[in-house]
């Protein structure tokens, strides 16, 4: 059960954070960062969130051990119609992952250029989602955090929660541009905490946002997240900078596929919240999964 | 350059361009240099070898210019501000900035001119919200996307850039692109920002800037005579810094401000004749951080002489 006491910062979390950030500090000592990268903002972020990480939505972490001390493009399953999922990665792979590391997640255009937001999301290490943008940190010995689906990766109706959207090639370019290693992730658990109730396009469109689901809840449901971290996939060396697209496509749709097994792993292994419409989602997904798998 | 030097600098009576003018001087006491503008010139500094006049911006006058002298070098640093909104003075700015500056041209390919410098600006590329970071020349230039009243700034730097590469062979052209100057001898929207009793402090946005001081500018201008090869380049430093931070070393009192407010804002003070120019709003939202790894290749890694701190704390002295 669900004990507010529970959302208070633990002694033994008090002091990791501390150690975490005396590595970080140590690590960006003489990095000044041109999006606005303010450690000490994310330091008193992570204070705040962690307890929500740990006792509301019960994060466990699977793969840890799967992440090597290099820098990575991290493909993840986008959901949930407010995308809490890339904050619940970043602080996994803060906290839960060695070495620690401030992943930079790509954010859309849109969201660079709120007032408030824009200059908060940067200072908490996204970035705007652009190629040269992602060179230069991976340049650095930096990983990136990519939702290959986009937008449609969030405005999804009940019946398409955890469908996987195809992924877009731009991270596979950057990738491939810079040799750089996939690391595949997924949420499960996200598409819950915010039941879809409608998508108003049109209203998005006056208001020229992205997207704009009107969910039931304002606050997030504690739905229990898992997350998953697959195996690195290499950029396959024979592989030129400029190859055509139908040669990169072969790639990515391995990526999505490699994704689309760790959902349904997933969704298998997941702990129980919400089941009268958690059940029967799963059971869809699994069941269409394999239809599309056999036809495939 | 070792032989002796006759130079045309256009805009003589800005801060700048006199700089150079010294700056030239100190290093070749024997050349000579004609600067003129269509302001007022008595202010020009009485250097030995530098002389000044002050003609209007002709087609006529500039054509006697050119047959009278036998220039080898002709500095364009005379474009017009663009730091006004008024209708009637963009219309000057394209007249003068873009059709002036392509007679300029033309006259320096005809009368054998070795080496024209030309100064534009970085806002050509505009300060957007999907600007990447360290923009490198070939950035498309996207400022008039939301500003069209700065499309003079535009065309006139990619005119210059294309007769740059049509005349190669005949004419060495270095087009410029610097970041922020300032400085106390300069007179631009951004260091009359830094530099006043109070200044809007945005509380939603805090983008990155980057500022090089005049006399690193004059300094640059002065090296492209021999050091820098046809192309055009960025010029900033590799530090770069936000905005909070400038104003608090500047010591300039910052209001706070909703920038989403700022639009409106500008509208009132408009109607009030006080002229704020609308791009500069998008600067104080947005980066715009320039590549300078062009400029190194030539002037090495450490090129510049003012840090940003220092560049800073020297307006003070405004």
């Amino acid at each position: 059960m669900f004990n507010l006491n529970n959302l208070l910062l633990s002694s033994e979390d008090d002091q990791k954070i501390t150690e975490i950030f005396q590595y970080l500090r140590e690590k960006y000592r003489d990095y000044k960062d041109p999006w606005g990268f303010n450690l000490n903002l994310c330091e008193k972020a992570v204070r705040k969130l962690l307890p929500l990480y740990r006792s509301y939505f019960k994060v466990r972490v699977f793969g840890a051990e799967n992440v090597e001390d290099k820098a990575y493009i991290i493909v993840s399953n986008h959901s949930g119609q407010v995308p809490i999922d890339g904050m619940l990665i970043t602080i996994a792979f803060l906290m839960d992952v060695t070495p620690p590391r401030v992943l930079r997640a790509m954010i859309e255009r849109f969201m660079a250029q709120l007032p408030f937001l824009g200059d908060l999301t940067a200072q908490t290490g996204s970035i705007l989602g652009d190629r040269a943008n992602c060179s230069y940190l991976i340049e650095r010995g930096e990983s990136i955090l990519v939702f290959p689906e986009g937008v449609r990766g969030i405005s999804k109706s009940t019946p398409d929660f955890y469908k996987l959207r195809h992924f877009s090639e731009g991270f596979y370019r950057i990738a491939l541009q810079k040799k750089t290693s996939i690391l595949p992730v997924c949420v499960i658990g996200a598409e819950e905490m915010f039941p879809f109730v409608f998508h108003s396009k049109k209203l998005a469109g006056l208001l020229n946002v992205p997207s704009l689901p009107m969910t039931a809840n304002f606050v997030p449901l504690p739905s229990p997240i898992d997350i998953y971290i697959g195996k690195e996939i290499s950029i396959p060396e024979h592989l030129e900078k400029e190859a055509f697209d139908k040669e990169i496509k072969e790639n990515i749709f391995h990526i999505e596929n490699t994704v689309k097994r760790m959902i349904i792993k997933g969704l298998k292994n997941r702990r129980p919240f919400f089941d009268p419409i958690r059940k029967p989602i799963s059971k869809f997904v699994i069941k269409e999964f394999r239809t599309k798998a056999s036809h495939d | 350059m070792t032989k002796q030097q006759k130079i045309l600098i256009i805009g003589i009576a800005g801060g700048l361009a006199q700089m150079t003018a010294r700056l030239i001087l100190t290093e070749h006491p024997d050349w000579e240099i004609l600067g003129i503008d269509s302001r007022d010139v008595s202010n020009v500094s009485r250097i030995k070898g530098l002389s000044a006049l002050n003609i209007k911006y002709s087609r006529g006058n500039f054509e006697n210019l050119f047959r009278t002298h036998d220039f080898d070098v002709v500095y364009h640093l005379g474009r017009i501000s663009h730091s006004s909104n008024e209708q009637n003075v963009l219309a000057k700015r394209i007249d003068l900035s873009v059709m002036g500056t392509n007679r300029i041209l033309d006259l320096c390919e005809r009368s054998g001119v070795k080496k024209v410098i030309i100064l534009s600006t970085f806002h050509v590329y505009g300060a957007l919200p999907d600007n990447s970071i360290f923009l490198n020349e070939d950035a498309p230039l996207r400022a008039s996307i939301r500003h069209p009243e700065l499309r003079d700034v535009i065309e006139m730097d990619q005119m210059c850039t294309s007769w740059m590469w049509k005349n190669q062979k005949n004419v060495s052209t270095v087009v410029l692109r610097p970041c922020n100057i300032i400085g106390t001898q300069i007179q631009n929207a951004m260091t009359r920002f830094l530099s006043g009793p109070i200044a809007l402090r945005p509380i939603d946005y805090n983008p990155f800037f980057q500022f090089i001081h005049e006399f690193d500018m004059a300094h640059i201008l002065y090296k492209s005579l021999d050091s820098i090869p046809t192309g055009t380049y960025n010029i900033a430093g590799d530090d770069f810094i936000s905005l909070r931070e400038a104003l608090e070393i500047v010591g300039t009192k910052g209001i706070p401000f909703p920038m989403i407010l700022a639009g409106g804002l500008n509208e009132v003070l408009k109607k009030l004749s006080i002229n704020v120019p609308d791009y500069l709003i998008d600067y104080l939202k947005f980066s715009c951080l320039i590549s300078n790894n062009e400029l190194k290749k030539h002037l090495g890694p450490n090129f510049l002489r003012f840090s940003i701190q220092e560049a800073l704390e020297l307006i003070k002295l405004r």
